[in-house]
């Protein structure tokens, strides 16, 4: 059997971000992590099936206000990160590490506030189950967080030595891609941390 | 660039053979006991994934035949309850988690590739990482064995027996890691196989035309996505219940011991069917070629296929029939579990008629088949009897559900895999098994197999408990339980002659050559054992069966342009495969193996001090970022 030539790869591109393998990849990630995330949640609402208060008597729910901060946070995080693309597709180096340095910023923040919120909710994990599985979501986008801050920070140090440029910028696209899955699932999270226990 | 002139449309290429070193060096693994760390290949990963499960398998067997020799008569003590306890747990678990699903991925990650005619997987590192995870927490899970260790709770694990209270020590401990080790692994797999198959398919071969196995791999993987999750979730929830004193499964505090069972069977019942899945794809590559003749209903099976994926999701609550829940969500339940069967008996009536009036070669490959059908029918008979509630509620936990579960499980999987197993063999050994031992070991599997699991069937139905060690002599169940543990050694006596066939024929075996069953995917394309790139061309496809379509044709068309001093290869779209860029994969380095021992050792640790969630997470984290550093020449120039 012999072989004739019947497509040429010569001229194609070897830069692909959004049609790379490795963006369906970290597409992958966020649908399985997202499928944990509505398994805590369901695992929240079967606990709260069953338990005779919720939360129990003398417990309060999350207060309202770091929580909301953070989630502006996080939502303006993502806009600084879609700035970095925007800088990279133009090949503007300085906008990138702008951009990513400022989400990396934004996201520490969160963090902080995270961290007071956390010290002041007034029961801990092993207090009762309303506590553990809180404290289990809450502990949950932390280490999502932290995640997402570490990979970009690599991705920022990265842009300042120049690695990135508009042409190879995989990198770019998939941590971003990340971020937002880390910033966005803070929503649901958000809703049935701070609010189900108010309106429903 | 290789080739130096352009070659022109439809121009004859023929690689020299310095080309094809040079081709072959870049995808080289390296060698040495470094070295051994290090490889990223496709194959190389899906054999051991391959060879090690197997290992599982085989010791998974030894403990399956010491429980057989404690039944074996009345008041026997040859084991102690304990370790009785150990036993049944640690083979339930290894079987299904140790064996059947890597065993099952190993075949993909080693087969998909070349199916679709690509040269590895899409992130062969990745691919490498998940290899080493599993390896780790195989090990260490059947190590626990050796000291006395090992969970006793089951292979579902359940609270509140599983909780610190029952079960204080490590072995539940062992189990819950372990087990999200394998998940993890699992889950590499199922995302690298949907990309490596949505993805890097040959020019031509759209979804419609996609080899039956490789549907079955594309759906079995996205089943492992959707479910796995959900016991991640469970069995960290359940390490924090025992190490940091969280309350989400201790009744006495308000906790739901039934969550756990809600979780573990979200992922439980598909899990059967994302064992199930690969061996049907399996089935449907083996029957078109021993008949010579397409499959019939292409369409139909990848329809049940999918069918059986979605509705695999619906059905965990059967496994709770006994537990009480409200009768109308119990009904919806039970009628799912009688919907399954519509899209199974689809695929029997397609094989069947694939098979109707046609020539075919009765070699070991095909045996195995016809012995799953067999099987699977009495599987699946006993399995619309448990489907019905009142009946289930009768046999609940005796031995009936294990004789269904064995039916359905070595009849549904086990046997098709061997099946391909001696299918595969020569393609990746470059030598045949010897089809005389094969026959026999055919033989004696199936009539052993009938003889260990019916007699099971009646024992059941007469009372006799599942997970007993031992029972009295006038309960007369003395007789089928002799009768089941000689069946057992005939049993194992056909699976030891395969293996020790395949081991044999390493050496012995007639060599293969390319194409040896005369089959019509493009795994048969390259020689026996492939060289380091698969195919010397990407090919590009125009029909469902390649190698059949292009019998009688002078030449067929390939793919040009590639590079061959580094890895690339090319990228298609989902629907219609039609290429619109190039990857470049990336080459052997040992990170994927010290990141796998980093978050093993943190994940470990933390059943000693829960402090040690942070070496595994940064440790991790920190070897993650050496793996993906970019190192010059940047790889995509
Ligand atoms: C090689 C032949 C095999 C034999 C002789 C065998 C025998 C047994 C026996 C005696 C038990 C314990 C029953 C009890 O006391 O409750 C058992 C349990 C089990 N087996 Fe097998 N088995 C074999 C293969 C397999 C395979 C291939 C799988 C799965 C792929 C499997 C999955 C299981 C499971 C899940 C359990 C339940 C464990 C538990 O109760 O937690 N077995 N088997
Ligand atoms: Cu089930």
């Amino acid at each position: 059997m012999h072989s004739h030539a019947g497509y040429d790869a010569r001229e194609l591109t070897r830069f692909a971000h959004k049609t790379h393998p490795l963006w369906w990849g970290i597409l992958g990630v966020v649908t399985i992590e997202a499928t944990v995330v509505a398994s805590l949640i369901a695992s929240y609402f079967y606990l709260r099936m069953d338990a005779e208060a919720w939360p129990p008597p003398g417990v309060d729910p999350p207060g309202l206000l770091f929580p909301t901060i953070n989630l502006v946070l996080l939502v303006t995080s993502s806009g600084t990160m879609y700035w970095a693309g925007w800088g990279i597709n133009r090949e503007n180096k300085l906008v990138l590490t702008l951009g990513t340095s400022a989400s990396v910023a934004l996201a520490s923040l969160v963090l902080v506030l995270r961290g007071i919120e956390l010290s002041d909710l007034g029961f801990l994990w092993n207090s009762h189950p309303y506590g553990s599985i809180v404290w289990t979501m809450m502990g949950f986008h932390f280490v999502h967080v932290v995640s997402a801050i570490i990979g970009t920070a690599v991705v920022a140090f990265l842009a300042g030595i120049g690695y990135f440029t508009r042409e190879r910028q995989l990198g770019v696209v998939v941590d971003t891609l990340y971020w937002y899955f880390v910033a966005g699932i803070w929503i649901p999270l958000y809703l049935v941390l701070c609010w189900a226990p108010r309106v429903l | 660039m290789s080739v130096i002139e352009p070659p022109r449309q439809g121009e004859i290429v023929t690689r020299t053979p310095e080309e094809l070193d040079r081709l072959s060096s870049t995808w080289e693994s390296p060698g040495g006991l470094i070295g051994w760390f290090m490889p990223v290949n496709q194959r190389v990963i899906g054999r051991r994934f391959v060879l090690t499960a197997f290992v599982f398998f085989f010791l998974a067997g030894a403990l399956a035949v010491l429980m057989r020799i404690q039944l074996m008569r009345p008041e026997n003590d040859f084991l102690s309850p304990d370790l009785y306890n150990q036993f049944f747990t640690v083979h339930g678990t290894a079987m299904m988690f140790l064996f059947a699903i890597p065993v099952m991925e190993g075949i993909a990650i080693y087969i998909v590739p070349m199916m679709v005619g690509t040269r590895d997987m899409a992130f062969p590192r990745l691919n490498a990482f998940g290899y080493y995870v599993y390896l780790i927490g195989g090990a260490v899970f059947f190590g626990s064995l050796l000291f006395n260790i090992a969970p006793a709770a089951g292979w579902f694990n359940y609270v509140p027996l599983a909780g610190i209270e029952y079960s204080p020590g490590l072995g539940v401990g062992i189990w819950t890691t372990m087990i999200t080790f394998i998940e993890v692994s699992a889950l590499t797999a199922a995302v690298e196989l949907i990309v490596t198959i949505l993805k890097l398919r040959a020019p031509g071969m759209s979804l419609n035309r996609m080899p039956l196995f490789v549907w079955s791999a594309l759906v079995t993987a996205f089943m492992i996505v959707f479910a796995m999750p959900a016991i991640i979730a469970a069995s960290s929830l359940l390490v924090m219940d025992r190490q940091i004193g969280t309350h989400i499964f201790t009744p006495e505090t308000g906790g739901q011991p039934l969550l756990w069972q809600h979780l573990f069977w979200f992922f439980g019942h598909p899990e059967v069917y994302i064992i199930l899945m690969p061996a049907l794809g399996i089935i449907s590559t083996i029957i078109p070629v021993f008949t010579q003749r397409p499959i019939f209903g292409y369409t139909a099976l990848v329809l049940s296929l999918v069918a059986t994926g979605f509705i695999g999701f619906g059905l965990w609550v059967h496994h709770m029939f006994a537990t009480g829940l409200p009768q109308l969500g119990m009904s919806f339940f039970m009628a799912a579990s009688a919907m399954i069967a519509i899209p199974q008996g689809i695929q029997v009536f397609c094989w069947i008629a694939s098979m109707w009036g046609a020539r075919m070669r009765f070699d070991t490959p095909l045996l195995y088949v016809l012995g799953f059908f067999v099987i699977f029918v009495v599987g699946g008979i006993s399995g619309v009897m448990v489907a019905v509630i009142p009946f289930d509620l009768q046999v609940h936990d005796t031995f009936f559900l294990v004789a269904h579960f064995h039916y359905v499980l070595i009849g549904g999987a086990v046997f098709p895999l061997i099946g391909g197993m001696y299918y595969w063999y020569p393609k990746m050994f470059g030598r045949m098994m010897d089809e005389r031992l094969g026959k026999i070991s055919f033989w004696l599997a199936f009539i052993g197999f009938n003889v260990t699991f019916f007699p099971m069937h009646q024992l059941g139905l007469q009372g006799m408990p599942r997970r007993i060690y031992t029972y009295l002599e006038e309960l007369g169940w003395g007789d089928l339980n002799l009768l089941a543990t000689m069946g057992s050694f005939i049993l194992a006596a056909g699976f030891l002659l395969s293996l020790f066939n395949a081991l044999w024929s390493l050496w012995r075996g007639a060599p293969a050559g390319e194409d040896p069953w005369g089959s019509p995917t493009l795994e048969w394309a390259t020689p026996s054992p492939p060289p380091n790139y698969n195919h010397a061309h990407i090919p590009i496809v125009s029909g469902r069966y390649p190698l059949w379509d292009r019998r009688g044709e002078e030449s067929s068309p390939v793919v040009v342009g590639l590079r061959d001093d580094r890895r690339e290869v090319l990228v298609t779209t989902v629907l219609d495969a039609e290429p619109h860029a190039v990857a470049v994969m990336p080459a052997p380095t040992i990170w994927p193996f010290i990141s796998a021992v980093a978050a093993s050792t943190g994940f470990l640790g933390i059943l000693y001090h829960p402090s040690f969630f942070l070496v595994g997470f940064f440790g991790a984290a920190a070897t993650f970022t050496m793996w993906f550093w970019p190192r010059r020449p940047w790889r995509d120039d």
